[in-house]
């Protein structure tokens, strides 16, 4: 357990420079709102996710967990500071830019709405494949496949599956296309316990056994405990890291930031 | 509950503005044609009031039970007759004068005018009161002298014409030359509907149109203290048997209705149109409510939740529409103001425009536009009303679906109904009852349309299957989402295009056909006939070709008006030696043979109504009569509906003018020298003009694509809605699908992808409906031509050209009404896109 700022200027160097990292954020800032009555969604945020790594963002609401999550995909933009996924800046690039880097190096599974209703459970898979006009590698394909469980639910349409069965389909669309990072914003939060559970399983399976990268926005302390490190924000600010953490440490944890 | 309903109408009030659009032409339409037709009359009868306001009666020839003269309108009286009514006590003045018709030559040589207006020719009245002409300021003076000429102040500008010209007009007895000498007006109008008029002396006017002692009419200003009627009694009681009296106010009626009784028709063509159109937006119209109602299931569960009835419900979306129809309907008649205008001005350009004057807006026209845009609206929101009154109250609990199930479509029955219209079309169309195949025709169209929605995904499929990728996958899974909202949608336009088509190919078979009969029967190398339909062919002008070294053989067709078995018909009459040269009618008998036979036109034969060997009693307006006997039937047209030999003709006292001149050219002569040298010879006749066969193909294929033209402009009306219907559906639905818009930008779809995908939608729409309204055009103009086959339709031609321009039109359609919607779909804010509710 480090807290943040004890680390200062040399982490945000480290961020600058460092070449392993799948995503990185230094100094981040946002602000919604106008004068008077501003929110510092970001505040100055410096962090950085390695690779082949499941890290959780928790914090209470309003801390800036979402903000920093859509920033880091490119779905939005910071006022100040600077973003990287791999080697490659966010802030130069434009909407083309950004829209093909959500396409070929991002994934991301939303809270709900994963999925297009009219396209069956193996299009919907497919879909960044698809726009990219990319080639399917039927290998992995059938690897993710299998993995999720739903072999036999792939000429179905979203609204013939369960909720459950969805969030696993939109899992697999976010892997599919071998992206550097799968962004995950409260993937379990619609679901029931059993199903949020199959599904974070199936997360953390994705990390340990193909070294894919997930970042992924939480407040349940359970979700928390699937990845290997949890990092806490409060007000816009990074305000502690904890490793290997499991629901009871961070239940802990986050009774000391209340207090 | 009333309140909901309004603010709900106005918070909606970009989705309501396209809908109201289609409202709004289609009363724009309708109210415009009867501003229009209102018009005309008003303008004519202001025009027709102010020029007989002096005339308290007005004595004329009786007309013939039949037939006519080509010099003139009425038989004309004796001069005396004049005399003999200005002589009454009852009488304060009485003018004779003459009206005839005469054809206004210009500088060229060219006729003016006389391709449908008449072509009037006038003697000067000196009588203030009694003239209907005014010269306009500045511009001479009238007629005294031999040779003087005044002519309308339309006809001076149309033919360039300025005081002081030298002018020709060609009468049925000769050209004549005249001095122009005065410009005049029409009471207040500068021409009388298109008509020409030339306004000479009396005295030349008796001269030129062989007159001498007669006159056409006498009008008559009454003494104050008599009324018209009595006017009349007394003038009657001192006319001749061949001349009756009318009052002013009957010359007045008359001269209106014989300018409006063509309204009818083109009142009721109109109406016929704007009908099409406000059909064609009631399709918009239900397809918004339908959308609107599915968006709004939750809110609308939500008042039932509360506690509202399904009766309120109906109510809340019914009071929108409502709303929408009063607006809209309003703004409608407005524009249909302008629409008349704009008809007004384009009748005008092409020379048919009514007398100049504001335009007249009755107060049931108000009522009509109101009445036909509130109803159709209210019509076509109620199922989607009617619907949302069964959403249940628990609806408001569940998460809106983003596919809802469609009801099955009760696909056998609409088969059902297809085959049962079909079946009547054939059966109509073998037995010859026009009445079952229209009524086929109209069931098998309506089970078309109920079937779209089940044609759509395998249509849309295959019509969207050149699409790549991503885009191409999702445009025809959106497209194909819900049949019964893309077929509407497409429905709009299917109706359109078949009429369109239908329109296409009736013009294209009517063109084809003529050809090939005009082909047929003209082995003739030119054909000489007037310009003008008031004037003839003179026996002088038969001489002047007959003696071209360069003519072979020369066969005059005559014409004129007669009473067969005491009924009313067209006898013409040929030349039986020469005929067969430069003629085949399609005749069961050799033309040289029939002698004092009558033949008949083949319909009539297969009617029934004549048999081959029937006598039949032809009278003659000159009194004479004679039976004749039926000896064979011929297939062409152009000989009417009876034909006699030219002996026939002369035995029973036929004009000697004739209306055709068939001219075959001498052996060895080259077309060109011969036509050369026949134009040559008729110089002196500038109102008869000299055809090949092929130019009168071509000129009977420029009016037939005329018409083809202008039934397109005013069926593009209806087009246009159909497209406002795409655009709409389209941004409706785009609203529906904003975070599924959203999630797609998220995971990768560029903006230029997510435009294209809504363009795609739109041009696969489009042309689905294209697609269908093309074979519904195809299939009914085949019904059409087959039913029509023995009236001269012979011919069933498809222009294919045209079908596939249409095609790529509806295509483009597509891309046009696509572009708002699918740039506010490319612009939405993908974070926001995905948090939207």
């Amino acid at each position: 357990m480090t807290l943040a700022d004890t680390r200062g200027r040399e982490v945000r160097e480290d961020i600058a420079t460092s070449t392993t990292a799948a995503a990185r954020m230094q100094d981040g800032r946002k602000t919604y709102g106008l004068d008077g009555a501003q929110v510092h969604a970001l505040d100055g945020v410096d962090i950085s996710f390695d690779r082949g790594a499941f890290t959780a963002i928790m914090g209470p609401s309003g801390s800036g967990k979402s903000t920093l999550l859509h920033t880091l995909a490119g779905l939005d933009t910071l006022d100040s500071g600077r973003v990287w996924i791999g080697q490659d800046e966010l802030g130069p690039l434009r909407e083309r830019g950004l829209t093909r880097l959500r396409r070929d190096r991002v994934g991301f599974v939303f809270q709900a709405f994963n999925l297009i209703p009219t396209l069956t459970a193996r299009e919907n898979i497919l879909l960044p494949l698809t726009i990219a006009g990319r080639a399917v590698d039927q290998a992995w394909f059938d690897t993710v496949i299998a993995t999720i469980g739903l072999a036999d639910r792939l000429g179905h349409r979203p609204p013939q599956l369960s909720g459950g069965q969805q969030q696993r389909v939109a899992a697999a669309r976010a892997l599919v296309s071998r992206p550097e990072i799968v962004f995950a914003d409260e993937p379990s939060g619609n679901l029931d316990s059993q199903s949020g559970a199959e599904l974070l399983g199936f997360m953390r399976m994705a990390v340990r056994e193909f070294g894919q990268t997930i970042v992924m926005v939480t407040h349940d302390p359970n979700a928390a405990a699937y990845s290997d490190h949890v990092v806490f924000l409060a007000d816009g600010r990074v305000v502690a890291h904890l490793d290997d953490p499991t629901a009871a440490s961070v239940l802990d944890f986050m009774k000391t930031l209340g207090a | 509950m009333l309140q909901t309903a309004w603010k709900s109408a106005l918070a909606h009030k970009a989705r309501l503005a396209l809908t109201s659009v289609a409202i709004l032409l289609g009363v724009a339409f309708v109210s415009g044609s009867f501003v229009f037709t209102d018009t005309i009359q008003a303008r004519f009868e202001s025009l027709f009031s102010d020029v007989y306001a002096g005339t308290d009666a007005s004595v004329r020839g009786v007309a013939a039970e039949f037939g006519g003269d080509v010099r003139t309108e009425f038989p004309a009286v004796p001069q005396t007759v004049v005399t003999a009514v200005s002589a009454l006590p009852e009488v304060a003045e009485a003018a004779g004068y003459i009206q005839g018709f005469g054809q206004i030559i210009d500088a060229d040589g060219k006729p003016v005018g006389g391709m449908g207006p008449p072509t009037y020719v006038y003697s000067w009245v000196e009588s203030p009161a009694l003239n209907p002409f005014r010269i306009t300021d500045g511009n001479g003076r009238a007629p005294t002298a031999s040779g003087e000429l005044v002519v309308d102040a339309a006809t001076a500008q149309t033919a360039a014409l300025s005081v002081g010209d030298r002018v020709s007009v060609q009468f049925a007895s000769g050209t004549e030359s005249f001095q122009l000498v005065g410009i005049v007006s029409f009471g207040d109008s500068n021409n009388l509907a298109g008509a020409t008029i030339a306004t000479i002396t009396f005295a030349d006017a008796q001269r030129i149109l062989g007159l001498d002692g007669q006159v056409t009419f006498v009008d008559v200003v009454g003494v104050d203290s008599v009324s018209q009627d009595a006017l009349v009694d007394s003038i009657a009681a001192v006319l001749p048997p061949s001349a009756e009296v009318v009052t002013g106010d009957q010359l007045t009626a008359e001269a209106i209705s014989g300018f409006t009784d063509g309204l009818g028709f083109l009142s009721t063509a109109l109406l016929g149109f704007a009908g099409v159109a406000v059909f064609v937006g009631a399709f918009i119209i239900f397809n918004t409510f339908r959308i609107v109602v599915a968006q709004r299931t939750r809110e609308l569960a939500l008042l039932r939740a509360v506690g509202a009835s399904p009766r309120q419900v109906v109510t809340v979306v019914l009071t929108e529409a409502l709303t929408v129809a009063v607006i809209a309907s309003a703004l409608g008649v407005l524009a249909g103001i302008g629409f008349a205008q704009l008809i007004k001005a384009a009748m005008g350009a092409v020379g048919f425009g009514p007398p100049d004057g504001p335009l007249t807006i009755e107060p049931r026209t108000f009522v009509i536009g109101m009445a036909v845009g509130i109803l159709v609206t209210l019509a076509a929101a109620l199922v989607p009303a009617l619907h949302a009154a069964r959403v249940p109250p628990v609806a408001a609990m569940q998460s809106s679906a983003g596919v809802r199930p469609a009801r099955p479509v009760r696909t056998l029955l609409r088969v059902g109904i297809l085959a049962v219209g079909a079946a009547s079309v054939g059966f109509g169309l073998l037995t010859d009852r026009l009445l079952v195949t229209s009524l086929g025709a109209v069931v098998a169209v309506i089970a078309v349309l109920l079937l779209a929605p089940v044609l759509t995904r395998p249509v849309t499929w295959t019509v969207g299957r050149p699409i790549p990728g991503a885009v191409g996958l999702l445009a025809r899974q959106n497209t194909a989402r819900d049949p019964r909202r893309t077929s509407a949608t497409a429905s709009a336009l299917t109706i359109g295009i078949a009429l369109v088509v239908f329109t296409a190919i009736f013009a294209a078979s009517t063109k084809d056909s003529i050809a090939s009969s005009l082909d047929e029967a003209f082995p003739a190398d030119l054909v000489v006939a007037p310009s003008n339909m008031y004037m003839a062919i003179t026996p002088a002008a038969a001489e002047a070709v007959a003696a071209v070294p360069e003519v072979g053989v020369v066969s005059a067709l005559r014409a004129g008006a007669a009473q067969i078995d005491g009924v009313d018909a067209t006898v013409t009459a040929f030349n039986a030696d020469t005929i067969e040269a430069v003629y085949t009618p399609g005749a069961d008998v050799a033309l040289a043979t029939v002698g004092d036979g009558l033949l008949v036109q083949r319909t009539l034969v297969d009617e029934g109504a004549v048999a081959v060997g029937d006598t039949m009693t032809v009278a003659f307006p000159t009194g004479k009569s004679a039976a004749l006997q039926v000896v064979g039937s011929f297939r062409d047209t152009t000989l009417g509906s009876y034909a006699v030999t030219g002996s026939t003709w002369d035995r029973l006292g036929g004009s000697s003018d004739a209306v055709t001149m068939l001219i075959g050219l001498a052996p060895g002569v080259g077309f060109q020298a011969g036509r050369t040298a026949v134009e040559k010879a008729l110089a002196g006749f500038p109102s008869l003009t000299v055809n090949s066969v092929s130019d009168q193909i071509a000129a009977a294929t420029a009016q037939v694509d005329a018409f083809l033209v202008l039934f397109t402009a005013l069926l593009a009306m209806a087009l246009f809605i159909a497209v406002l219907g795409i655009a709409n559906t389209l941004a409706l639905s785009i609203v529906e699908r904003t975070r599924e818009i959203g999630l797609l930008r998220a995971v990768g779809l560029s903006r230029r992808q997510v435009r294209a995908m809504i363009t795609s939608e739109a041009v696969v729409t489009a042309v689905f409906g294209a697609l269908l309204g093309s074979l519904l055009g195809v299939a009914l103009g085949w019904v059409v031509v087959t039913a029509f086959a023995a009236e001269g339709l012979s011919s069933f031609s498809i222009p294919v050209l045209q079908v596939l321009l249409w095609l790529a039109v509806s295509a483009l359609a597509g891309v046009i009404a696509a572009a708002l919607p699918a740039r506010k779909a490319a612009r939405l804010d993908v974070l926001e896109a995905i948090a939207y509710e």
